[in-house]
């Protein structure tokens, strides 16, 4: 959406309707990748839109806006999780998985998401950020608000995290290297 | 890019929120109270013709009253300068009597004394 479009969408609610769908799937997956719960990331995903239309005037560009909607999706997401005490995933909670995973298989998609949200709050986020998002690390860092060393060594300890858990829980020696 | 990673990135892929999303968003939007601004608020309250005229009555009344007020705070003040003015005046009198008064009284005492 060029610069004129965001700034008529605060007037315009056909408009603003459009920057929702715009953004919605990012917004509501940052949400549903952190608290793994599709109710309560829906329901913070209709606060940052909500909160997106207050700051909109503010708001210079596309890119501001989207830059915007990644850093507040990631701070409600964490106010929420503290706030509603969300439950954090535990790998035990995960049944077995019998069959042999592949990368387009759905089981194991679900299996890998629930080892992401049984990460530290902000490792999470990071992770989500690059993986989801596919943001760099200094870009992450910028929607993050810390430095990039910081951000680079979450990420080098959630995937060593993830890839452990991963084969051990997975099965998936002969899957190797993950 | 390891093949792990690749696993992540079609884990954590983008999904589209549940059906009507962008709906149910506008209808929170039209039901929460817009904040604005106290400035914002004034005007946006104004826009309705009754109160635009309210408003204009209201001011004028207001301007009526003011104007008053500073026609009565100047008749007061010009009041308030006669009363200095003639107090100045008879100051200045009881002044010069006492004037009159002192030397008579040395030129009396100076009659005496010779």
């Amino acid at each position: 959406m060029s610069e004129p479009a965001v700034a008529q969408a605060e007037v315009d609610r056909g408009g603003f309707a459009d920057l929702v769908r715009e953004h919605q799937a990012m917004v509501f997956s940052i949400a549903y990748h952190f608290l793994h719960d599709r109710t309560l990331a829906e329901e913070v995903a209709q606060d940052v839109f909500l909160q997106l239309h207050r700051a909109l005037p503010a708001l210079k560009s596309a890119e501001h806006v989207t830059f915007w909607l990644r850093r507040t999706t990631s701070h409600r997401s964490i106010d929420y999780a503290r706030r509603r005490r969300v439950r954090q995933v535990s790998l035990e909670e995960a049944p077995e998985l019998s069959t042999a995973p592949d990368p387009g298989d759905p089981m194991l998609a679900r299996r890998l998401r629930r080892l992401v949200a049984s990460l530290p709050e902000k490792p999470r986020l990071v992770v989500t950020l690059r993986y989801q998002e596919g943001l760099e690390p200094d870009e992450i860092a910028r929607v993050l608000a810390m430095p990039v060393r910081t951000v680079k060594s979450h990420l080098q300890r959630s995937l060593a995290i993830l890839r452990d858990k991963a084969s051990r829980y997975l099965r998936m020696e002969s899957y190797e290297p993950l | 890019m390891s093949r792990f990673e690749d696993l992540l990135r079609e884990a954590l892929r983008r999904e589209e929120p549940p059906a009507g999303f962008a709906g149910r968003v506008m209808v929170r939007m039209g039901a929460a109270p817009e904040k604005m601004s106290r400035w914002q608020a004034v005007r946006r309250a104004f826009e309705a013709p009754r109160l635009r005229w309210a408003g204009a009555v209201g001011l004028c009344v207001l301007l009526v009253g003011v104007g008053l007020q500073v026609h009565r705070e100047r008749e007061t003040r010009a009041e308030g300068e006669l009363a200095k003015e003639r107090l100045v005046l008879a100051l200045q009198i009881a002044g010069s009597k006492l004037g009159l008064a002192q030397a008579k009284v040395l030129e009396m005492s100076g009659g005496r004394s010779q």
